[in-house]
């Protein structure tokens, strides 16, 4: 079991006043099997009004409105989780069903088809085996290139370039489980160290679901603090928002996670 | 009955004249652009028995409440699929299946309020659905206003005998009101540019609900507010809105929606308005997960389907797969992602070439696509030029339901104006008909 110490800083600046601004915020840990979440702190400003809710991963949403002409928008959310990797989260087989199939997102094209069927084909592994042999191999052809894709790079254009982030890694990885059925998750969260939010994918194998962080090419442990997880980015996006005004956009995100 | 239709047809040019001065027009979108074109009416009816017609009744309740029944279950427990009687990946894997609806208990746990339900009538006589509309299905106002029209200039034709189709409103307010869930009931309409502006303005004058656009309402602490013209704020409670689940919510949906309302999905997921009809119907709908109604019928009713299925394969299934390729040439092959009479091929109308692209996309995407046979369906005759001419016909029946299922006793008949074309929707440029459904003795 570990303590970390989690803040999260979201802010959205604007080139011209923005107002009547909508937003639907999914970037809170919650307590579930494997952490436990205290002492949260959350800031949203502006605000005029805000409510809560889980969506239906279970994730964590303040949603809300502000109404007031504005050019900064601003999250902020810390607090403890104390982890533990032993932890199992259930998912009713047939509530897994949903992440079976493919996403617009996800969606394995003729580049990952193909790099599928250079695989061994799958023995009797298990799924979280086979998603780690998976993993490897695609590592080996794969790169980490910051900048190079953005948040609604496909799959498959990333593999077709060989080369994106966290997020495409995880959606490559999502696309080539999904070819062979296995029941797979995108899942946004926090790892030790100063930087962004990162992604990983979780596999769901003898009745719980399980981690592996492809970018990292490993399996993940007590050191991964998960915000949401959904069939794609597009289920876990941080900030979805509409408002009037507003002009160009800048978000900046500032992740810190610390043991303690 | 020869005595009224011929004077419906020397009235025919004056009540589309009428239909025409009231805004009775259909929009559509071709090339980008928009056309409003008038829905051309035919004054000869349809009619059904009233026997005929209860053996419909009966077969549409029970079709509607299985697929309120279905909907229910797989935005729940999924036992149906848990169950082995319809394959995860036809529910899963479809547009229509919204995830966001998952475990979401729509206001008196009614998915499906208005379902629009495609029937045709084989040579032989016997009722085959082709399709379920539980979206946004239009066209009841169709009907209604015709009847009203041919009502005031040939009041002869309609001594006693015919079931009154005007209470279509007081049938869709007892919907909205039932699943009120404190305030107004407004209808939601994108604006005067909707293929079925007429309707929505239509239904809000009989209603008496109010008929607003985005701009009308806001979302506050978790309520759906009306804002009038003096800025004061009025709580909402059932919104039939006639905007597509990808639209209707910009937050939650589709971002670049102009016509949707910030938040409203939100609230609905926590039982504070009643959206109409609900969100996620299209996994219900779409025309693969057509083949398995019959199934859910007996899955969830424990009784055998009353109304039949056109003969449909799921080229999913390897057996279907077979027959289709062999039979490719006298089949008809519907896109399931596909609505309003597109992505329907007959395979006897494709050239050779054509034909092998077609089947090799069949092969590629077996689940994108279902294969029918063609039913020769009985012709109505239609007024045209000063004669009866025949002309293929369907009939949209409209069920309603609140506490229950409510069958409209009428419904929409669209023709082809086409001789040799079957494809009847009022998108590609089809005609109506009033449906006369009959007193008992009649």
């Amino acid at each position: 079991m570990r303590r970390l110490r989690y803040s999260y800083h979201m802010s959205l600046s604007f080139e011209r006043p923005a107002w009547e601004h909508s937003f639907k915020l999914r970037c809170f840990p919650s307590t579930d099997e494997r952490q436990k979440i205290s002492g949260e702190r959350i800031s949203i400003c502006p605000v005029h009004f805000s409510s809560s809710e889980r969506d239906s991963f279970g994730n964590m949403c303040i949603y809300g409105t502000a109404k007031q002409v504005h050019t900064l928008f601003s999250v902020d959310a810390e607090g403890i989780a104390e982890t533990d990797i032993h932890g199992v989260i259930p998912a009713e087989s047939h509530k897994a069903a949903v992440f079976k199939y493919e996403t617009p997102l996800t969606r394995a094209g003729v580049s990952i088809r193909e790099f599928h069927r250079s695989l061994e084909p799958r023995g009797w592994t298990g799924e979280f085996e086979r998603a780690v042999y998976m993993m490897g191999m695609l590592c080996d052809d794969f790169s980490y290139v910051s900048g190079s894709t953005g948040i609604a790079t496909t799959a498959e254009e990333a593999f077709t370039m060989r080369r994106g982030v966290c997020q495409d890694y995880a959606h490559v990885l999502l696309a080539l489980c999904r070819l062979e059925r296995i029941p797979c998750r995108y899942v946004a969260g926090m790892i030790p160290g100063e930087g962004a939010t990162h992604a990983w994918t979780e596999v769901f194998d003898g009745g719980t679901w399980r981690g592996v962080d492809p970018t990292h090419n490993r399996p993940c442990d007590d050191t991964y603090i998960k915000i949401s997880a959904g069939r794609d980015a597009g289920d876990c996006a941080i900030n979805q928002g509409v408002f009037y005004g507003g002009g160009k956009q800048t978000q900046s995100v500032r992740v810190v996670v610390r043991e303690v | 009955m020869k005595v009224t239709e011929e004077e419906l047809c020397r009235h025919s040019d004056s009540v589309n004249e009428q239909l025409a001065r009231y805004g009775v027009k259909f929009g559509i979108y071709k090339g980008g652009q928009f056309h409003e074109q008038l829905f051309p009416f035919d004054v000869i009816p349809r009619v059904i028995g009233h026997e005929e017609f209860a053996y419909l009744e009966r077969g549409l309740k029970q079709r509607v409440a299985a697929l309120n029944a279905f909907l229910g279950d797989i935005y729940s427990d999924r036992r149906i699929v848990a169950d082995g009687v319809i394959p995860e990946e036809f529910v899963f894997s479809g547009s229509g299946y919204l995830v966001q609806c998952d475990g979401v208990s729509p206001p008196g746990g009614v998915y499906s309020h208005i379902s629009g339900i495609d029937l045709v009538q084989g040579k032989n006589g016997s009722w085959y659905v082709l399709e379920d509309n539980l979206r946004i299905p239009s066209g009841a106002s169709y009907p209604m206003i015709a009847r009203e029209l041919c009502m005031r200039s040939i009041p002869s034709a309609f001594t006693g005998g015919i079931v009154d189709n005007r209470n279509y409103p007081e049938l869709l307010r007892h919907v909205m009101d039932y699943v009120n869930t404190g305030g107004h009931s407004v209808i939601l309409t994108p604006g005067r540019f909707n293929a079925a502006y007429f309707e929505h303005s239509y239904f809000a004058e009989r209603t008496g609900a109010r008929l607003v656009t985005c701009e009308d309402l806001t979302v506050e602490n978790d309520r759906l507010y009306f804002i009038d013209y003096s800025g004061r704020k009025e709580q909402v409670g059932a919104v039939y809105r006639r905007i597509s689940d990808e639209y209707l919510d910009p937050v939650n949906f589709n971002r670049e929606s102009l016509i949707g309302v910030p938040h409203i999905f939100d609230i609905y997921r926590k039982g504070n308005v009643a959206i109409i009809n609900a969100p996620g119907n299209g996994a219900a709908d779409d025309k693969g997960i057509y083949y398995f109604v019959p199934r859910m019928v007996k899955y969830y009713l424990g009784e055998e389907a009353i109304l039949q299925n056109a003969p449909t394969y799921l080229p999913f299934y390897e057996d279907d797969m077979r027959y289709v390729l062999e039979n490719f040439g006298r089949l008809v092959i519907k896109d399931v992602a596909e609505a309003g009479g597109y992505g329907v091929v007959f395979g006897d109308k494709l050239s050779a070439k054509e034909k092998e692209n077609f089947m090799a996309m069949l092969k590629a995407e077996p689940r994108r696509f279902i294969a029918q046979e063609v039913i020769d369906f009985r012709d109505i005759d239609i007024y045209e030029g000063g004669k009866r001419v025949p002309r293929k016909a369907d009939l949209r029946a409209f069920v309603l339901t609140g506490e229950e299922p409510v069958v409209w006793k009428s419904g929409l008949t669209r023709f082809s104006r086409n001789p040799d074309s079957f494809i009847v929707n009022s998108s590609q440029g089809g005609g109506f008909k009033d449906t006369w459904v009959m007193k008992e003795g009649y």
